[in-house]
């Protein structure tokens, strides 16, 4: 099949959005690694700054929102086109929540930082965050060279961040139950661990856009469930 | 926020090439065509959008004065290109042709061979003093015809044995080869099979670089792929006029969205 | 609510087989097939009509073609010659030595049979007076053997065409019944014998009393005169005038009466015409009688409405995609009209013209009034130029004199014109298909 269309400004199009989409990605990894590493680094200003470059992350959701839906109107893209735009759009969609989680991140480390450490966990939080951050990496690799395998393989390492939520979840609680004057940092610690948990969640939503628009079937395993805390009595 | 803008849109950098204002037409009794005013912008495809008999073929045969061609039409108001009144007595429609391009909806190469389609119009006008100059504006208006590369072998062959996507394009460089300023098509491609369809619209892309071209065009879709700016005309009034993404995406008037969306015929 | 149990009689429609024709099928087929029958039964009948059309044309004038001639040799001694010559009716010596050596030439061959010198005058008429100017012009052939070749009399030619036979003969003064033995005589002898009428097709048309001799060639002249006069004129007249009618008049009540009126004079008898030559041509303007000239103007009048009318058709049948394309370039009406109509239309416009002329070629009635029919064109004329104002006939106009005439020897040469004439139209016409099927165009 040739890549190119045989009207070349319809490949410039795409190729824009795909461009931003790109840019959008690069903005976002950033994001979760500055916000994990001003958490173990408790640095205030680190933390203000990721806060800060959350709004250019929402501009440019709405700005390649409006792209994609001119693209459609003006262009009506059918077959492998048409999942591209599909896929962008969502794509778009769960970066942006991406980048609003570091954001939180990001503010709860202000907080945190006035506090006491609790021990160790915000290591165990940055490795939590740059497992996701790799996936994340992977996930827009895999979208950039249409590569449905290494899709599949970020979907399943999904299950590895939701163990780490698990043992998270249990050691604040063993926190908590030791020193209760360590509740209130544990609860922001653990809202912090739930938020990069759903991180993951959002990158593997992503990695199955990615196979989407490779094969054109959403993948059907029902994505694993490692996280059973819901479960724990 | 331009920097963030994808597609080039700097249609409104572009200086205004044809002025209508409050262009009435009639045919006999019938007023096809009422109070249209629009500015056309110079290197943009302006694309006439409507209903079968709104009038935008119509329209878009004032601007090279061929409805003088019928007896019973007769044409009211202004339409200046390059801020001259072009239906001023002392213009001859004859030159005015020259400068004013026209591409019709069926291929219609004259019966000669394919130089000399495209050399007709330089030799009526005396654009070429030698044969070496003649050669060159063939040359030159095949390669902007994008078609140079499938006839150079065979240009004295007729031009009526080429294929329809390449006897539109035949046209095209016919069309151009008078060093027009803007370019009329009325349905270049309603002949033509999808892939030639294309390859003419990528053409015309190309073509805006040059000149102003004013597309009249039965299929929407055509419309938003290849304009920059769209006017939509319906029962013989000028609707709205815009930029196409805007008009594709959220137009301003209901009776547009109708057409566009297909809820009215 | 409906009623549950549906009523039997709007039961669903009858599903039919397709392999079961209806009886409106077969009634339908049956007519068609009849309606085939009978066109092609029309046809039948028509070629047969044809058919014997061509027998009868071909049976009546073949026979003109062919001419009786005589073969005679003998020699003329230098005294013979000189004694003819010192005598006072000098021609009618050479008939004496003719007849002698006819004689002489029949006895050798082995043949009795009664002579007669009046008899041979008339099988072969008087032939002294071409021997005689024979040898006067080749004074060195005297001495040597010199073969002629003479035409045999209109009666005997009819004869061995078997127009004339034993049983129905008149003794006339033309031919009797005991020259007949002659005439076998001399046909065992060898000296009588057929031979291709070359004369016929070129030569001039004759007296009333010599059939024999009359040719056809001064009024092929004629017509051939006539048609360039004809060619030259309603060719660019017709042609201009369409074009202004079809391309540049203005569509109003005055160009649909002009359209009309000629639509109508298409179909005026031809004899308005030739009332209309003699008015205006001969007595008004003083153009000479008979001359191909006047024949030729009247007959472009003729002709003019029929190249108007097929010269209009191959204009609007050239579709306005590309006077519209021309248009489109800047090139003026006149421009679009003469670069790029009339070439596309010139295919139709040379057939119709060429099928005007051919019906012109075969017209009679309008140069009965000016004088070319009845005229006895005689001679050839001079050069190029006096052939349009030289007295002449023409073709068709020859072809009735002939059949007017009184001797029957004429009538069988009114059947062999008809016959040179309808070469002439098909080899016009097929002409005018070939021209048409090469310049064909396909939009």
């Amino acid at each position: 099949m040739n890549d190119q269309h045989i009207a070349s400004a319809f490949d410039r199009d795409l190729e824009a959005i795909q461009a931003q989409i790109m840019k959008m990605g690069g903005l976002v990894e950033n994001a979760i690694l500055e916000a994990s590493i001003s958490l173990e680094t408790r640095d205030e200003e680190r933390a203000e700054t990721v806060r800060r470059a959350d709004k250019a992350i929402d501009e440019l959701e709405e700005l390649i929102n409006e792209e994609a839906a001119r693209v459609i109107a003006l262009r009506a893209p059918t077959a492998i086109d048409l999942r591209l735009v599909l896929t962008i759009i969502k794509v778009s969609a769960n970066l942006e929540r991406i980048g609003d989680y570091a954001k939180n991140m990001a503010k709860r480390t202000s907080v945190l930082s006035q506090m006491a450490p609790v021990d160790d966990s915000a290591g165990a939080l940055r490795r939590m965050a740059k497992e996701v951050e790799r996936m994340l990496k992977d996930a827009l690799d895999a979208y950039v060279s249409r590569d449905a395998e290494l899709a599949q393989d970020v979907i399943d390492r999904d299950i590895e961040v939701d163990q780490m939520y698990s043992s998270l979840f249990r050691e604040f609680l063993t926190f908590m139950m030791e020193d209760p004057r360590n509740i209130t940092a544990c609860m922001h610690l653990h809202f912090i661990a739930k938020n990069v948990e759903r991180m993951g969640d959002h990158v593997t939503s992503i990695a199955e856009q990615v196979v989407y628009l490779v094969t054109g079937n959403t993948p059907d395993e029902a994505r694993s469930k490692g996280d059973k805390t819901s479960l724990q009595a | 926020m331009n920097d963030m803008r994808i597609v080039e849109r700097d249609v409104d950098t572009n200086e205004v090439k044809i002025a209508a204002k409050d262009v009435q037409v009639f045919y006999g009794d019938t007023h096809a065509i009422k109070d249209v005013s629009v500015d056309i912008n110079d290197k943009t495809v302006t694309a006439f959008i409507g209903p079968s008999g709104c009038g935008k073929s119509t329209f878009l045969r004032c601007i090279n004065r061929m409805n003088d061609t019928i007896d019973v039409c007769r044409v009211q108001g202004d339409i200046r290109i390059d801020s001259e009144d072009i239906y001023d007595p002392k213009v001859d429609p004859v030159q005015l042709r020259a400068k004013v391009g026209m591409v019709f909806q069926k291929p219609n190469p004259f019966p000669k061979s394919i130089y000399d389609n495209v050399a007709y119009g330089p030799r009526i006008h005396g654009l070429a003093k030698t044969k070496a100059d003649l050669d060159d504006i063939v040359e030159k208006s095949l390669r902007r015809g994008a078609i140079w590369d499938e006839v150079k072998d065979r240009l004295h062959a007729p031009g009526t044995g080429l294929s329809g996507g390449q006897q539109q394009r035949l046209c095209i460089a016919r069309a151009v080869a008078t060093e027009p300023e803007v370019l009329l098509m009325d349905e270049p491609c309603s002949a033509l099979d999808p892939i030639a369809t294309a390859q003419v619209e990528e053409l015309i892309d190309e073509l805006r670089k040059n000149y102003s071209v004013v597309i009249v065009t039965h299929s929407m879709q055509q419309a938003a792929r290849v304009s920059q700016k769209t006017a939509f005309f319906h029962l013989g009034h000028l609707v709205e006029y815009g930029e196409t993404g805007t008009i594709f995406t959220n137009p301003v008037d209901p009776r547009t969205e109708s057409y566009i969306t297909g809820r009215i015929g | 609510m409906t009623d549950a149990s549906m009523t039997p009689a709007a039961a669903a429609p009858k599903k039919s087989s397709l392999s079961v024709v209806d009886a409106r099928t077969r009634k339908r087929n049956a007519a068609e097939t009849r309606f085939r029958m009978y066109g092609v039964a029309a046809i039948a009948v028509g070629l047969l009509f044809l058919l014997f059309l061509f027998a009868s044309i071909l049976r009546s004038g073949i026979p003109a073609f062919t001419q009786t001639v005589m073969d005679v040799e003998f020699v003329l001694t230098q005294e013979q010659f000189e004694q003819a010559e010192s005598k006072m009716l000098k021609t009618g010596e050479y008939q004496n030595i003719f007849v002698n050596a006819l004689q002489g030439q029949l006895e050798e061959s082995g043949f009795e049979v009664a002579f007669d010198a009046k008899a041979i005058e008339r099988i072969v008429g008087k032939p002294g007076g071409t021997i005689r100017s024979f040898y006067l012009e080749n004074p060195d052939r005297v001495g040597t053997p010199v073969s002629f070749e003479l035409a045999a009399s209109s009666r005997v030619d009819g004869y061995f065409n078997g127009r004339v036979t034993r049983d129905n003969i008149v003794d006339s003064r033309f031919l009797m019944a005991s020259d007949l033995d002659l005439v076998d005589a001399l046909e065992d002898a060898g000296i009588i014998r057929g031979a291709f009428n070359w004369n016929f097709i070129t030569g001039t048309d004759s007296g009333v009393d010599n059939p024999g001799g009359a040719g056809l060639g001064a009024s092929v002249i004629g017509s051939f005169f006539m048609m360039l006069v004809v060619l030259f004129l309603s060719l660019p007249i017709g042609v201009a005038a369409s074009i202004y009618l079809e391309e540049f008049a203005p569509k109003n009540r005055w160009t649909d009466l002009i359209e009309v009126n000629i639509s109508n004079l298409a179909a005026v008898p031809s004899i308005v015409f030739g009332i209309l030559g003699l008015a205006v041509f001969i007595q008004f303007a003083g153009l000479p009688q008979s001359a191909p000239l006047v024949g030729g103007l009247v007959l472009t009048l003729m002709t003019l409405p029929t190249i108007i009318i097929s010269t209009r058709a191959s204009l609007a049948a050239v579709p306005p995609s590309i006077r519209d394309a021309a248009l489109g370039v800047g090139a003026s009406k006149m421009q679009s009209v003469f670069h790029h109509v009339l070439p596309l239309a010139m295919p139709g416009i040379l057939t119709g013209t060429i099928i005007g002329l051919a019906q012109a070629l075969g017209e009679t009635a309008p140069l009965l009034l000016i004088g070319m029919v009845g005229f006895v064109a005689r001679e050839y004329p001079e050069g190029f130029l006096s052939g349009f104002t030289h007295a002449n006939s023409a073709m068709p106009a020859q072809i009735y004199t002939w059949a007017s005439r009184a001797d029957p020897g004429f009538y069988e040469k009114a059947w062999g014109g008809i016959i040179i004439l309808l070469l002439f139209l098909i080899t016009m016409n097929a002409i005018a298909v070939i021209l048409r099927r090469r310049f064909e165009r396909r939009w």
